[in-house]
């Protein structure tokens, strides 16, 4: 498994550059890191509010929550989600907010 | 293309290095173009298409691989079809581009089973790009661009990814697609068959494309069960998924103890487990495929289209045999021998769901010599229905009598 190091921090990733630990290893580096990669030029209340969400829901349930379900919790339409992480809810924020990388067809 | 085209794109040379030019990757949204769906269908047409759209009078097939439409315009249109592996580089796109520039004024189309068609208006042309077509070949000896598939062949295979790409396969697509297609040739380019034969296969049961519903299915089956990676599951999985993915309830969710930390994990039933990776699909920490236990199973029967019987569902009938790369001959062995046996016994327009039904699977088996097996017998929920439930059948060689 590769290692990325960023401001002082080893994570461990996969190849799509998830954190194979989860929230283990997550941390505000990682967010700072996975920010730079997205191209998003600042984060927002509105990106941690997704953040937050992702992160009890996943505590709390063991799988990240369906679209709908963060749509609802958050108030955001996806359109508002992509426009927060350009990649989508999947590849963009679960990545930042260090869930497992979303599996099946996708 | 001489006439006004929809898109405007397709007005201008191709610029490789356009893409390059308008994506910067510190502000990736910019200048980005999206939703636009894929360019419309109909600046595509040749002319003759075009013309005729919609006024179709009737076809025939002239012999294998060609056939003519005719207009109530008067036009008539001849086409080629010619195989393809489907999996294909750039180089063999170009020349197919080639030969579409040299005949058919850069006009190609692919079918529905990944074939090709070369559309022309004349005679002349017609004979000329046969004849073209037939000269070439791969310098193995393998034709580029073998015409037929039309008719009551047995055309191309639909088939999936197999080893090239995928991560869930029992078995591999293209190589077994090869061998048996190199196999049954003689059957692409004649119409022999009482009715047309789909071949389909899917290397894994997510069964993408079409083994669920085609004459012969070769269909790629694990016999063991997933392993659990207990040290890395927690970080890569969701486990509730892994656990409703399961069509048997033959998973649990469990807690283990590694180097003294209790980690949650998951537990699988093996007598439960009929190995359909289900669970691999959504966790990656619940490996399954084995060289050895991997295997092909082959269904047949099924149909989609409504042409006196309604579509059918395909059905097993061999349950299990090797992966013998790279020419995997028993299950080579086996389609034709499926075939030959409905070449011989079927009657004319029958497809081969619609022959086994007129004689019976009991007698189906006895022609075919294939030993039926318990694991043809249904055993998931709704297996009642598949059952005999009356007194009618055939006393075969199944049947010891005394």
């Amino acid at each position: 498994m590769p290692t990325i190091e960023y401001k002082g921090k080893t994570f461990e990733v996969d190849e799509d550059g998830f954190l194979v630990k989860g929230l283990e290893e997550w941390c505000q580096e990682w967010v700072e890191y996975v920010k730079e990669l997205e191209g998003i030029e600042e984060l927002t209340e509105d990106h941690w509010k997704v953040i937050n969400v992702l992160q009890d829901y996943f505590k709390k349930n063991g799988i990240a929550p369906m679209v709908r379900v963060l749509s609802k919790v958050t108030g955001y339409p996806l359109k508002k989600i992509y426009e927060l992480f350009p990649s989508g809810p999947g590849k963009g924020a679960c990545k930042m907010a260090g869930l497992p990388k979303p599996t099946g067809c996708v | 293309m001489s006439e006004k085209t929809y898109d405007p794109i397709y007005d201008q040379p191709y610029d490789p290095t356009l893409a390059e030019k308008l994506y910067n990757p510190k502000k990736p949204m910019e200048n980005r173009i999206t939703d636009i769906g894929p360019p419309k269908y109909d600046q595509f047409f040749p002319p003759v298409i075009k013309k005729n759209y919609g006024k179709w009078v009737s076809h025939e097939i002239l012999e294998p691989g060609v056939l003519k439409y005719k207009s109530e315009t008067g036009d008539v249109v001849y086409v080629v079809r010619c195989g393809t592996p489907r999996l294909i580089t750039t180089d063999y796109i170009r020349e197919i581009c080639d030969i579409a520039d040299k005949y058919c004024d850069g006009y190609v189309r692919w079918t529905t089973r990944n074939n090709i068609e070369f559309h022309v208006t004349d005679e002349e042309t017609l004979r000329a790009l046969m004849d073209d077509l037939k000269g070439r070949k791969h310098p193995g000896g393998s034709y580029k661009f073998p015409i037929g598939g039309t008719g009551a062949s047995v055309t191309n295979i639909v088939h999936t990814q197999g080893w090239v790409h995928c991560h869930t396969p029992a078995t591999d697509a293209s190589g077994v697609v090869k061998a048996v297609m190199d196999d049954l040739f003689e059957y692409f380019g004649s119409h022999r068959l009482p009715a047309q034969v789909r071949i389909a296969l899917a290397c894994c049961l997510n069964m993408c494309g079409a083994v669920h519903c085609s004459d012969i299915a070769i269909l790629g089956i694990h016999r063991k069960p997933p392993l659990v990676e207990d040290d890395r599951i927690t970080g890569v999985c969701e486990i509730p998924l892994a656990i409703a993915a399961c069509p048997l309830g033959a998973i649990k969710p469990a807690t283990v103890e590694i180097e003294g930390k209790k980690i949650k994990t998951v537990r699988v039933n093996e007598k439960r487990c009929m190995f359909c990776g289900n669970c691999y699909t959504m966790c990656p920490a619940m490996p399954l495929a084995d060289g050895e236990g991997d295997g092909i199973a082959i269904l047949v029967g099924g149909k989609v289209s409504n042409r006196i019987s309604a579509p059918k569902f395909s059905k097993l009938v061999i349950p299990y045999l090797p992966n013998e790369p790279p020419r995997w001959p028993s299950v080579v062995k086996a389609i034709r021998h499926i075939l030959e046996v409905y070449e011989k016994h079927a009657r004319k327009y029958e497809r081969i769901g619609d022959w086994i039904e007129r004689i019976g699977w009991e007698k189906w088996f006895e022609l075919t010599e294939i030993p039926f097996t318990e694991k043809s017998i249904d055993d998931y929920r709704l297996a009642y229905d598949t059952y005999r439930t009356s007194t009618h059948f055939k006393f075969t060689n199944h049947v010891a009598v005394k």
